[in-house]
């Protein structure tokens, strides 16, 4: 009952504010009406999409455009009613013409498609925004998908895009409504979109990007549709099952049919304005479909986000262990301890696809252990938290903390915690960090992470797999740095072991994920695509070279990558990257090691070495000056050559001893 | 100023942007900057979503003006 009284009190006294903010901007004074319509904002966790964009034209009108593009973006996350998305597009349409956003990468994106994309590509930027990308967006003309990807002359291709989408649906596909031979019929359809998609490769840097079929709902077979193999229903899902097995790693598949099933067939396919406009996606789906094809987009640029952080007492239980005791929490039976192990169980399955998992609780540290060791419902084990920060102290400090034993950017973590203010803390304190709003009821925790959609990735490798051990053993290995007497003997005592190999088709993938997405240790961040690795790998004017790394607590698996050219007795080293999980253990002097002396075997004496600045890649700049490279050039953009005389001496490396392959 | 008129403002100050945007009774699409046939179908996806109505082919582009648009959503509000 004062609950409620005080809620009415408090939204009376918000809209006396709104009115006056509305009333201060009518009449021009701008500064005021922000002022105002923050204070209104600053009431609530996350304010609704109206103020936000108040605010967010507030800061444009003041040209404080930082500011602007941040508010835009937390509309994206407060809404999916596609008036406040227009609306917010509409404003990041224009903002950008005056500024570019703050962000982790951009990305040039061309847009083709079989139906009306003009929403879809206008909404894509906002909803990129949200998560670091700015996508500068180029559409092809109506459904013209097929024109786009064909003419090597295309406006499409003359945008040079990095990214090319395929935004097309149902109605595009060339099969019959009833087939006598359904596989064949499936299997050239399959091969037009395929020989699409290598068309396209072939222009877009970093690869394709591919919305599947969305089933329609209406079948005429019925109950029978999917068990007629030759209905057009039956071939429709045998294509999209196709289309997910072709993609490999140049494609990355936005599966839409599992998004309309999602949303809702029926409403996904509104008849009404495709007969009117050509929209094939119902036009209040097309904030989600934006929302789903950036996060996707987001990946295959790299920005995946690595590691989950766990808050403790009423996320994985419920109740406060310090005070309520081992016995007193809520966690299994029925209700909501139900819920908190379903939680766990779907955290867990995150854990088995890649995710790292680290712990960040306020608590007593042998109660908060105790619980994982002892209570028989938990699901999560000591075992299956990379970093257990439990202490007293703030949970930005804890965060950053984590990033740091891990060897990951603060802007790989993503925070999952009951307590709102918590997480406005870490919103205001530490902005690069992710944070889950958990609802109000436990039931709706698995919801809301199986929603999060930043840690969609490209693809699901063995690394990735047992990427959680490895960044334990890390973990253990950053304790073993503290205690050794010095650095060498920490190296030794790792007692590190690598095969240095050239590329091979099995590898190549990895590779290929590597290259695609390496920010820090990575000297010329050239993201070659697969197509260009394989080339290089059976090319004779190049050495290629991947270095797989394991020590006594882990195989790290393969962690390092290497192309050079040869010509005229010297090997320039055209990529150098390593991922971030090993700096700092000389896997790159074991590398250049191994390359100097196969330089030799080549009859080169010289090895040369670029290093091309990026806003990621400052660890490195003077990494061929730490392993005995002379400057030869820089140029004004901060782009140095290096280079470095065998016949003076070679490259050793004592730490990691290189095993035959 | 009518409740509808002022919803209509509201959506259609969302579509395009603009918060000086002044909707009479007498204002036709090609009065509004950026109006197009792609900003109508949006506007008028609001409209429905709104209101709470649905157009026929007809009525989708069948009015006039913003009065026209306003009279048939009195009607369609009436109808129930």
């Amino acid at each position: 009952m004062r609950e409620s009284t005080t809620k009415s009190k408090e939204s009376a006294s918000t809209t006396a504010v709104l009115d006056a903010a509305g009333r201060a901007e009518c009449e021009g004074h701008v500064e005021r009406a922000l002022e105002l319509y923050v204070e209104a904002a600053a009431s609530v966790e996350l304010p609704p999409a109206d103020l936000c964009l108040k605010i967010a034209r507030c800061h444009d009108r003041l040209a404080s455009y930082d500011q602007a593009f941040e508010w835009l973006a937390r509309v994206v996350d407060v809404s999916d009613s596609f008036l406040h998305w227009s609306a917010a597009a509409a404003a990041l349409g224009r903002l950008t013409m005056r500024a570019r956003p703050p962000a982790r990468t951009s990305c040039r994106v061309a847009v083709t498609g079989s139906y009306t994309t003009s929403q879809l590509a206008s909404m894509l930027p906002l909803a990129g925004l949200r998560l670091g990308v700015d996508l500068s967006v180029h559409e092809g003309l109506y459904a013209q998908y097929q024109q786009d990807l064909i003419d090597p002359s295309s406006a499409l291709y003359a945008s040079d895009p990095k990214l090319i989408l395929i935004a097309v649906h149902e109605g595009a596909l060339q099969l019959p409504s009833f087939s006598e031979t359904p596989e064949a019929e499936v299997a050239r359809e399959l091969r037009r979109w395929t020989e699409l998609w290598e068309r396209a490769s072939s222009h877009a840097g970093a690869g394709v990007v591919q919305h599947t079929f969305a089933l329609r709902p209406d079948a005429p077979l019925g109950h029978l549709s999917g068990g007629v193999p030759g209905s057009r229903y039956a071939m429709t899902e045998a294509l999209n099952r196709e289309l997910h097995r072709a993609a490999g790693e140049s494609v990355a598949i936005v599966d839409c049919d599992r998004l309309a099933a999602d949303f809702g067939r029926l409403r996904w396919f509104d008849d009404r304005y495709w007969f009117r406009s050509k929209q094939a996606v119902a036009l209040e789906a097309v904030p989600m479909l934006a929302r789903h094809t950036a996060a996707v987009m987001a990946a295959r640029l790299g920005l995946a986000r690595k590691c989950l952080v766990l808050d403790l007492d009423n996320t994985l239980w419920g109740g406060v262990v310090g005070e309520d005791g081992l016995e007193g929490i809520a966690l299994g039976g029925e209700g909501a301890g139900e819920a908190f192990v379903a939680f766990q169980e779907y955290i867990l399955e995150l854990k088995e696809r890649g995710v790292i998992l680290a712990v960040a609780s306020k608590n007593n540290e042998a109660d908060a252990r105790e619980v994982f060791e002892r209570h028989p419902e938990m699901r999560l084990r000591l075992d299956d938290i990379s970093v257990f920060e439990v202490n007293w102290e703030d949970k930005p400090a804890s965060l950053r903390r984590i990033a740091e034993t891990l060897g990951i950017g603060v802007d790989a973590l993503v925070l999952a915690d009951d307590n709102p203010a918590e997480r406005q803390l870490v919103r205001r304190l530490l902005p690069e960090v992710d944070v889950i709003a958990l609802p109000q009821e436990p039931a709706g925790y698995r919801r809301a992470l199986s929603q999060y959609l930043g840690f969609e990735s490209v693809a699901i490798t063995a690394e990735d797999r047992s990427r959680s051990v490895q960044y334990r053993a890390r973990a253990a290995a950053a304790e073993l740095r503290s205690s050794a007497a010095d650095i060498e003997s920490f190296y030794r005592d790792l007692r590190m072991q690598a095969i240095v190999a050239p590329f091979d088709e099995l590898r190549l993938p990895r590779i290929a994920q590597l290259v695609g997405k390496t920010n820090q240790f990575n000297l010329t961040t050239r993201r070659h695509g697969i197509a260009e690795l394989r080339s290089f790998m059976t090319s004779d004017s190049h050495v290629t070279r991947h270095l797989e790394l394991s020590d006594r607590l882990a195989n790290h698996g393969l962690v390092a990558v290497l192309i050079g050219t040869v010509e005229d007795g010297v090997v320039d080293i055209d990529t150098f990257l390593m991922s971030c999980r090993v700096i700092g253990r000389t896997v790159e002097a074991r590398m250049l090691a191994h390359l100097g002396a196969e330089a030799e075997q080549l009859g080169c004496h010289t090895l040369q070495g670029t290093y091309v600045p990026t806003a990621k890649n400052q660890i490195v700049s003077d990494l061929y000056e730490r392993l005995g490279f002379r400057q030869i050039d820089a140029d004004g953009d901060g782009v140095t050559r290096w280079e470095y005389d065998l016949r003076v001496r070679p490259i050793v490396n004592d730490f990691i001893e290189e095993l035959r392959a | 100023m009518s409740e509808i008129h002022e919803r209509l403002q509201q959506i259609a100050r969302s579509v395009f942007y603009d918060d000086s945007l002044v909707l009479t009774e007498s204002t036709k699409a090609a009065d509004v900057a950026g109006w197009d046939s792609l900003a109508h179908v949006n506007f008028m996806y609001g409209v429905e979503n709104e209101f709470g109505v649905q157009f026929s082919e007809a009525e989708f582009l069948g009015f006039e003006d913003v009065g026209g648009l306003e009279r048939l959503l009195e009607e369609k509000l009436a109808q129930g």
